[in-house]
């Protein structure tokens, strides 16, 4: 179950990926053989983007694939001071994501209200603020998860990951 | 000033303990920001970016980069690669880690990080030059400091970074880079041959390879070739093949180039269903944390941009009447003292933001400014205590130890200040290629 | 009280925004306030889109927005980017003001916020790398367009869009992705299109122009004394400072027309009569489209348009 909530996601934005370098491509070549771009590219790169980056949040943030610096890590040579630091840093981390995400919600609600669209496709803008609200919720809780575990029950973070 | 000082201190203090730099940046940055106005003020504006970031069109351009590099490498390229700079190169004294450098330096041209152009050639290199009889520490030293070259010669991730952080062209940052770029490939042989003229046993001469199969080699370095073309070519709006006159934005460059590698990988049948989907969930990984650096690297700009540091740093530069000169060489400095410690990205993300409006006032220009970033950070690559692309050959080459490795980086490393002397001397070497754009 | 206010701004530091309308308000503020209320101007907070939020939610105290980069937040401001109003960016400007007071204010549109100021760019041209001497040369053009009118206008008169960011429109013309950029004549200085577009095809009146409001935070107006709000609200917002920052997009165009006619390989076009006439029926069919969707917001736009027009009219007799 887990370990299906770590690769969908990643799958998935690995298709989005895939579709956007397809898009970027017939976009140069319409453009520059045709003289027909298509307007929607830059629109559709824009979301397919974000999509991508925050399809894979959680799951890198429950991974532990953030970008960290090792330098002092031979100071923490005990593995049990190590698992305490690494776990008190993801719940850390997950809960000072707690505020902004909040607020994204805000924003997005605000953004219904103004009636905010996309240029040329007209997608409504609070729905790509609620995908992205949903998403750092998730990523709350995965690094709250992946933070009690190292403290409480190490052994089935190493299961899965 | 003060406010701005002591938040970039407990950035480098919250890294230090290994709290994930994105959310270190993000943390002081929102707190600080919270100081200088509000809390909702500072909340709103996190949360602003969050959304904002991941949609910035400019930033597309370095998914689609990294997802060429990957492909390319799949391909069997850079194996390619080292086979035909062996070929040519191998049978020199020191002749196997010329061709490391050598080979490098073409893996560069597809792939836009260092530490990615370190890794891959390890994995090719170091058996080879093991089996030859090479001393573990001109050998590991020749890979970790070509794979710097990564960086500088284009396409390069830090320079696209640099270019949307300063809103510099980006297509000129990378031709800018091609010229010192060679002359870091032609610096690092030098070095190869101080290391060898003064331990003849740490790089033997390998066999002489016959011109029959030295052109055979050739035969795999075509793709690589056709790839920077492309994108190059794209970029510098020269690739006028009738009918059809093709001109690319950084993004779509990217874009063409990450097609073109999965066309080429494709079409030698290196690709399997499994492999493709292995590239792009690992591009996938790398975009999501890229992108969450970043975007804690704007909040804690903000933050330091509210509190005035910048401004604080130019007045105390006009109250003391430092030469423009006195400035870059103390800036070089505390680069390189940064240098020890940070990886490439978040020390570019933590000092674009305060030194960049000061250079441009200086009269610099934001270009050779961008370069000379770039062949610092490249420095700092190699720079003890903390080198990355020294730690990921140690990954790759368990029992060699550090210290061996950071020894045979040395003559490498001098070679690199003798080249970003050369740079600060004279200018043009990386603004005349841009200036005939 | 003494109060130091932060101005966000998402423009390039010498662009005619910073340099003449923000630091004029900072002029015009203090010179109302006694040096009381001043300010310092930010770049780079956040994109341009995210700026009304952040003046709403107190992250900054004053911004500019470009109405077009909102699509479907803004409808009544469309009014002024309509083609074939006679008259300078101060005269409409000034116009925008009074016809925003008159009839737009009711739309609510920037609820959450102070409104200091609303202006319109010069007459939006097109400015292009290949020659463009008639309204034909127009069809298939890969030109780099706005939203809102410009987007209309363009998909009109036969413009492809290319939709690139203001700060890649150099490098997007140079490269040759795209064959023309459409935009007021001013902005020929600031993003260097006299290197990368030299041909210049003007319209009298413009095929478009461009609105923007400057926003203050509804929370540190409030935190102001009583005089300072008094003497802000009669000498500086509204009115005022609507005059000064139409009369400084008037001065870049004026600049940007002198640097032009003196760079080499520039050249300046004029639509001809019977271009202009064409034009002109272009022009009538998009104002039909975009008044009938500013009286669907629910006001009589062809009264706020009729006095758009009187308005510059007076103004620019007055002058
Ligand atoms: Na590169
Ligand atoms: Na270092």
């Amino acid at each position: 179950m887990l370990r299906l909530f770590l690769k969908l996601p990643i799958a998935i934005a690995g298709a989005v990926l895939f579709l956007l370098m397809v898009l970027t491509f017939c976009d140069v070549i319409l453009r520059s053989a045709f003289n027909a771009p298509i307007e929607a590219a830059t629109e559709l790169t824009k979301l397919g983007v974000a999509l991508v980056v925050f399809a894979a949040l959680p799951a890198i943030s429950y991974r532990g694939d953030h970008i960290a610096v090792d330098l002092l890590d031979p100071l923490f040579k005990n593995p049990f001071v190590q698992r305490l630091r690494d776990g008190l840093i993801a719940i850390a981390c997950g809960v000072m994501l707690i505020w902004p995400t909040q607020y994204v919600q805000v924003l997005a609600e605000r953004a219904r209200g103004f009636g905010d669209r996309t240029e040329y496709l007209e997608i409504p803008q609070f729905i790509v603020g609620y995908f992205i609200f949903a998403m750092c919720c998730l990523t709350i809780a995965a690094l709250i998860l992946k933070g009690v575990l190292l403290l409480v029950a190490p052994r089935f973070v190493e299961d899965v990951a | 000033m003060t406010e701005g000082l002591i938040g970039f201190a407990a950035v480098l203090a919250l890294v230090l303990i290994r709290v994930p730099i994105a959310f270190a940046m993000g943390l002081v940055g929102m707190v600080g920001y919270m100081i200088e106005t509000s809390f909702r003020g500072a909340v709103s504006m996190g949360a602003r970016l969050i959304i904002d970031t991941a949609q910035d069109y400019g930033l597309s351009v370095v998914p689609l980069f990294i997802l060429m590099g990957l492909f390319v490498n799949k391909g069997g390229i850079s194996r390619e690669l080292y086979a035909a700079s062996n070929a040519f190169l191998g049978h020199l004294r020191g002749g196997l880690a010329i061709a490391t450098i050598v080979a490098c330096g073409g893996f560069a041209a597809i792939s836009g990080s260092s530490l990615a152009t370190a890794a891959t050639m390890s994995k090719v290199a170091m058996p080879e030059m093991r089996r030859y009889g090479y001393s573990d520490s001109l050998a590991t030293a020749a890979i970790a400091s070509g794979g710097t070259l990564g960086i500088l010669i284009p396409p390069s991730v830090i320079l696209v970074i640099y270019g949307l952080l300063t809103e510099t062209s980006i297509g000129k940052l990378f031709v800018a880079g091609i010229i010192p770029g060679f002359l870091g490939i032609l610096f690092y042989i030098f070095a190869v041959q101080l290391t060898v003229r003064r331990n003849p046993a740490a790089g033997p001469a390998g066999e002489r390879t016959a011109w029959p199969q030295r052109l055979a080699a050739l035969r795999g370095v075509w793709a690589v070739l056709l790839l920077f073309a492309l994108v190059i070519g794209g970029l510098y709006g020269a690739l006028d093949i009738w009918p059809i006159y093709l001109s690319f934005s950084p993004t779509e460059a990217a874009g063409m180039g990450a097609a073109g590698a999965f066309l080429i990988t494709l079409f030698r049948r290196r690709l399997t269903w499994s492999g493709t989907a292995e590239v792009l969930g690992e591009t996938a990984i790398t975009t999501a944390s890229l992108f969450s650096v970043l975007i804690g690297a704007w909040i804690f700009s903000n933050f330091v941009n509210i509190a005035g540091l910048p401004e604080a740093l130019l007045a105390m530069v006009s109250e003391n009447d430092l030469s423009p000169w006195t400035v870059m060489f103390i800036i070089l400095g505390i680069y390189i003292a940064l240098g020890c410690v940070f990886e490439s990205l978040s020390m570019l993300l933590l000092t674009v933001p305060i030194f960049f409006p000061l250079v441009t006032s200086l009269g610099f220009d934001p270009i050779w400014f961008g370069i000379v970033v770039v062949v610092v950070t490249e420095i700092s690559l190699i720079t003890p205590p903390v080198g990355l692309n020294v730690f990921i050959l140690k990954g790759v080459v368990k029992d060699v130890s550090t210290a061996t490795i950071f020894r045979g980086v040395t003559p490498f490393w001098l070679m690199d200040i003798v080249r970003l002397a050369l740079l600060l001397a004279i200018p043009a070497l990386a603004l005349f290629l841009p200036g005939r754009m | 009280q003494e109060k130091t206010l932060t101005i966000s701004t998402w423009l390039p530091p010498s662009h005619s925004i910073n340099v003449d309308m923000f630091e004029g308000l900072i002029d015009m503020m203090e010179e109302a306030t006694d040096g009381q209320v001043t300010a310092e101007i930010k770049s780079g907070l956040a994109p341009p889109p995210a700026q009304m939020d952040l003046v709403m939610d107190g992250a900054a105290d004053i911004s500019i927005i470009f109405h077009g980069y909102q699509p479907g937040r803004f409808v009544g401001t469309k009014l002024i980017e309509l083609p074939g109003y006679e008259g300078n960016a101060e005269a409409a400007s000034v116009a925008y003001w009074r016809v925003h007071e008159a009839m737009l204010a009711e739309l609510d549109e920037h609820r959450g916020v102070k409104l200091i100021g609303l202006s319109t760019h010069g007459p939006g041209q097109i400015h292009s790398n290949q020659s463009v001497t008639t309204l034909a040369d127009l069809d298939g053009l890969k030109t780099r367009l706005g939203g809102g009118v410009a987007g209309d206008v363009g998909a009109a008169v036969g413009l492809i869009g290319i939709n690139v960011p203001a700060p890649k429109v150099y490098e997007t013309l140079d490269s040759g992705a795209a064959d023309a950029v459409a935009m007021n004549v001013g902005e020929r200085l600031g993003f260097k299109l006299t290197e990368v577009a030299e041909n210049l095809y003007v319209m009298p009146g413009g095929l478009y122009r461009g609105s923007f409001a400057v926003l203050m935070s509804q929370e540190t107006f409030d935190s102001l004394s009583d005089e300072q709000k008094a003497a802000l609200d009669a000498e500086v917002f509204g009115e005022p400072f609507s005059r000064l920052m139409g009369a400084a997009w008037d001065k870049s165009d004026a600049d940007a027309y002198a640097a032009t006619e003196a760079a080499e390989g520039n050249t300046i076009t004029e639509a001809s009569a019977a271009d202009q006439e064409a034009f002109a029926t272009v022009a009538a069919d998009v104002r039909a489209k975009v008044l009938a969707e500013i009286a669907d917001a629910g006001i009589d736009a062809q009264a706020a348009y009729d006095m758009v027009v009187s308005e510059m009219a007076k103004e620019s007799g007055g002058s």
